[in-house]
């Protein structure tokens, strides 16, 4: 290490913290993640992480609380895959219990994480264009996504942290008129994201700076556990909603995309085809709801839980997150474990930024999708002459260090 | 969790010798009982039928069990050939929990190794990587304490 | 010859309406059913403490209803809760856990403020007071 470490004439630290707090209560707090590049003229030759991001203080806290309480602290882990942590806490509890909700609740769940798939693509989209320097994208799309944000507000309530889902189905319904407001909106939104699939595939400067960067072969996807969009850009057939079949992913319009390239490019179409993806499966849902019931009495629900264990995995937009819930009896759990995909994402990738240039490593760490508001101040070490410069991202993508 | 205790699921074939039990965790789940120090050659093995792409390792699992004096390790295997995931679950001593380095087989364990460490005080040996403080606050990791114990009160 | 596609929608659209609500000129449209802020009508409350019990964040507390209010026959200890807004996570738990369905429900999303804000006018004016007079009535937002 310490030979790479003389040859080095730079080094880049680039702190990040991994965690979007949304909400008042926000138990996770986050630990920056230093991800300091050794580099020598303008090429990486080394990379490490020093510290890891903290949401460990939800697993300590959710052993605190009832199983109930705790439905509403995993949804506020990630403020844009909420949805999704809060189905798989909840299939685990009704694995635990033995329970299964009704049809029309599973097709409604399915609907609010296809919607939150869609405005999290467009997000790491948006901003994949922002880091390479095309600011005009990033802004066209944000104000496209507004349009699928109105879309979760009508169907959940709330426009980011969706408090939807409930042991044994949904907390509100969808009625008639709400259903013809929401394929409107998704009408308005499928030529949007083609128009900017388009984009992404003819535009000089997206491809100048996103093809055969970063590329990764499938035994280094497998080897290092790398998961969601990041995996099938580079070839391995791996998703969730295919492996588990949970909610209604048996029964709609479903299928894997993948593709061979492996690079940050390949990574982006990934991205807009899973979007298409989505608007079928949003708009499958919006004509087959079953009949039924779909919102359960939750005064009925259970207080003291039977003992047991379950594992929960689900297709978040950054790739596959898993929960562990255990539970002795009684009215809180016994362990609960969260594993996002973010944390093998990010933390596993960092050997493979050897051998990029320094302007193109924020290419890479956006196109893995970390949750990201948070990257914003590098610290340039000029080794050589011993000074500290600190450099916004998007300075450092476009090579101003 | 209901045991199955004369019939070895097809998937857990490539390790049937090293298996102490076997059980079924919800939703489907094929869980391995094995020693701790069996756990890496049972990867390998599982490794070696299903191809460096055949499987990944998914998740690293450690749970406190004051009362019986352990702590329980789970690797959560996803074995893309078959479509199912394999549990390989050990108990290691709570007063000197030491397994064997998972990171030479599978990188991907690093950060779940690094957290079981810094959390619960699980040591693997052989991985470079441990640091307390990597996760945990400075100050609670200079008081030497492993917050998701359950005597930790944290 | 270099393809930007995004040229030509960006020339459209220096000659359009910029896509910025302008707020607070403008409001800014919010369904009628989003969550927002809630409180207690206390003709149907009956003071169970079930709200209390359940909130993910501890933002509800239970107080005693003051002297001059009459108060409905089922709530024999006379308590009603108090919610804190700036803790609240609007979460509506205490909303759909209520036995009574006392809760009221409204789309108030403008709860920003430095002093404390909370719950008490609301649900103390959906009481009668005990002197001759009624009071405003029930607020129904």
């Amino acid at each position: 290490m310490t030979e790479e470490v003389n040859k080095a004439d730079k080094v880049v630290e680039i702190p990040m913290t991994l965690e979007i707090p949304v909400g008042p209560q926000h138990p996770a707090l986050h630990e920056p993640l230093l991800i300091k590049v050794y580099a020598e003229g303008e090429y990486v030759i080394k990379a490490e992480a020093h510290t890891g991001y903290n949401h460990r203080g939800i697993e300590k806290l959710a052993e605190k609380k009832s199983f109930y309480q705790d439905i509403f602290l995993c949804g506020r882990v990630c403020g844009i895959c909420n949805t999704v942590h809060a189905d798989c806490y909840v299939r685990a509890l009704e694995h635990i219990l033995n329970k299964e909700p009704p049809p029309r609740a599973k097709y409604l769940r399915t609907l609010t994480m296809e919607l939150e798939r869609l405005h999290s693509h467009m997000l790491v989209l948006a901003v994949t264009a922002e880091i390479v320097g095309f600011d005009t994208l990033f802004m066209h799309m944000m104000r496209d996504r507004e349009l699928i944000m109105k879309a979760k507000e009508i169907v959940t309530g709330n426009r980011v942290i969706a408090d939807y889902i409930m042991v044994g189905g949904v907390r509100r319904d969808l009625n008639s008129e709400k259903i013809d407001k929401l394929k409107k909106i998704l009408t308005k939104v499928e030529p949007r994201i083609r128009y900017y699939w388009r984009v992404f595939e003819e535009d000089v400067t997206l491809n100048k700076r996103l093809v055969d960067v970063g590329k990764l072969t499938p035994v280094q996807v497998t080897s290092h556990g790398l998961l969601g969009p990041v995996a099938r850009a580079s070839g391995v057939a791996t998703d969730s909603r295919y492996h588990d079949a949970y909610d209604a992913y048996a029964e709609v319009p479903f299928r894997i995309v993948t593709r061979k390239e492996g690079d940050c490019m390949a990574r982006s179409l990934v991205r807009f085809e899973e979007m298409q993806v989505s608007l079928e499966i949003c708009r499958y849902i919006l004509n087959h709801l079953p009949e039924g019931e779909a919102v359960p009495d939750e005064r009925r629900l259970p207080r003291r839980f039977p003992e047991g264990e379950a594992f929960t995995t689900v297709e978040a937009p950054r790739g596959e997150l898993t929960y562990y819930v255990m539970s002795k009896g009684g009215v809180n759990p016994y362990r609960v474990k969260i594993r996002t995909p973010s944390y093998n994402n990010i933390i596993n990738t960092v050997p493979f930024y050897v051998d990029h240039t320094i302007a193109d490593v924020p290419a890479i760490l956006a196109s893995y999708d970390p949750c990201i508001s948070c990257m914003e101040r590098v610290i340039v070490v000029d080794l050589r002459k011993g000074t500290r410069k600190r450099v916004s991202m998007r300075d450092l993508a476009r090579g101003d260090v | 969790m209901s045991s199955d205790p004369l019939e070895i699921p097809d998937v857990l074939k490539p390790i049937e010798n090293l298996l102490k039990g076997v059980a079924i965790m919800k939703p489907g789940r094929v869980v391995a009982l094995l020693e701790p120090s069996d756990v890496v050659k049972a990867y390998v093995a599982l490794k070696v039928r299903y191809g460096e792409t055949g499987l990944y390792f998914s998740t690293l699992v450690a749970t406190d069990l004051k009362d019986e004096g352990k702590i329980r390790v789970d690797y959560y295997i996803n074995v893309l050939e078959k479509n199912q995931y394999v549990v390989l679950r050990t108990y290691v001593p709570r007063d000197d929990p030491r397994i064997e380095t998972l990171l030479r087989e599978a990188p991907a364990a690093l950060p779940g190794e690094c957290e079981a460490y810094d959390l619960l005080g699980v040591v693997f040996e052989g991985n470079p990587h441990l640091r307390r403080a990597f996760f945990v606050p400075k100050e609670v990791a200079e008081k030497g304490i492993f917050p998701l114990r359950k005597d930790s009160g944290v | 010859m270099a393809k930007i596609p995004l040229l030509k929608e960006v020339v459209k659209l220096i000659f359009s309406k910029p896509a910025t609500i302008q707020y607070p000129r403008e409001e800014t449209p919010v369904e009628p059913d989003a969550r927002g802020r809630q409180y207690a009508d206390l003709n149907k409350c009956v003071g169970c403490s079930l709200c209390m019990i359940e909130c993910p964040s501890k933002a509800i507390k239970m107080e005693k209803i003051p002297e001059g209010y009459e108060v409905p026959k089922r709530n024999a200890r006379k308590i009603y809760p108090v919610v804190d807004y700036l803790k609240c996570i609007f979460c509506y738990r205490c909303v759909t856990v209520c036995p009574t369905k006392a809760y009221v429900m409204t789309s108030e999303y403008r709860l920003a403020s430095d002093a404390p804000v909370n719950s008490r006018e609301l649900s103390l004016s959906t009481l009668k007071k005990a002197s001759q007079e009624p009071s405003q009535g029930d607020e129904e937002g």
